[in-house]
């Protein structure tokens, strides 16, 4: 009850999101894996991000690099699980 | 006769002079940004840390409903004496609150002693780390919960200066504030 009321009047409850519970004094682990988190959410870039203007242009170049950098990560990817891949119908392709 | 013996004696000289530079040297590449390593932000693991199997292996990693009112040296979660870290690339500030967030004790790198730019390192952020902690332990604060914000190089230390001044850490929350339609920042620096 007392959470739900608190999820209902706050849109971010601190001690509810982006929180991690120590386990076993391990205080590296925890926060390790909170920056981890962060880091995968986009938070972490976001505010990096905003610290500074960016221009107009900049953020039309920035967005271009990352597609073109999306594109050519996905190519690369499947060349290497071509590369990688088992049960192939000629296990040495090319060789005698 | 003569003159031919002082143009060689001249040209010696002017040889050894010439061993001397005395123009200002041309710079023989251009200086590159890339070569200065990327500052320290204090956000280790942040793509190291293999994310699927902490999640497995671990159990109550993250609060649940029951949480708030789990017990903690005898305090329920949502009681406890909470430490707020304000971190930024030039200091590094420690508050520790109530949970109702009255001040009790306040600490900063500057008040420290550390001046000027040593205030944002991350030794600095763990030596106040430790002297708040001894205070906190002074006053009868055992355990807490931790509340980070912002980035910078005191980042992980401070909370590691906490628990090496003998605070018994609870939890760490990250209450860095991103926004996604944020208000117009400062203009970019020029490098």
């Amino acid at each position: 009850m007392h959470l739900s009321l608190r999820l209902l009047s706050n849109r971010h409850p601190s001690f509810i999101a982006r929180t991690v519970f120590v386990q076993n004094n391990d205080i590296d682990n925890a926060c390790r894996l909170i920056n981890r988190i962060m880091g995968k959410e986009g938070l972490l870039a976001q505010y990096r991000l905003t610290r500074y203007y960016e221009k107009p242009f900049q953020t039309r170049r920035r967005v271009n690099h990352e597609k073109c950098k999306a594109i050519y990560n996905e190519d690369m990817e499947r060349k290497i699980q071509f590369v990688l891949r088992k049960n192939r119908h000629e296990p040495f392709p090319g060789c005698y | 006769m003569i003159s031919a013996l002082r143009n060689s004696v001249r040209a010696s000289v002017t040889s050894v002079v010439r061993l001397f530079q005395t123009s200002t040297p041309q710079a023989t590449e251009k200086f590159v940004h890339k070569r200065i390593p990327a500052p320290d932000e204090g956000v280790q693991g942040e793509k190291i840390i293999d994310l699927d199997s902490a999640l497995k292996t671990k159990q109550n990693l993250f609060p649940t409903l029951e949480s708030d009112y789990q017990l903690y040296n005898g305090i329920p979660y949502k009681d406890l004496p909470i430490c707020n870290i304000r971190v930024s690339h030039n200091n590094t500030i420690f508050t520790l609150t109530e949970p109702d967030g009255k001040v009790r004790i306040i600490r900063s790198c500057g008040m420290e002693g550390f001046k000027n730019t040593k205030k944002g390192t991350n030794i600095a952020a763990q030596t106040t780390g430790i002297t708040i902690a001894t205070k906190a332990v002074v006053q009868g604060y055992n355990t807490v919960r931790v509340r980070v914000q912002g980035l910078g190089p005191g980042r992980l230390s401070a909370v590691k200066g906490l628990q090496m001044g003998g605070l018994n850490i609870v939890s760490i929350t990250d209450n860095t504030h991103v926004s996604w339609n944020p208000p117009r920042a400062r203009k970019a620096r020029r490098l």
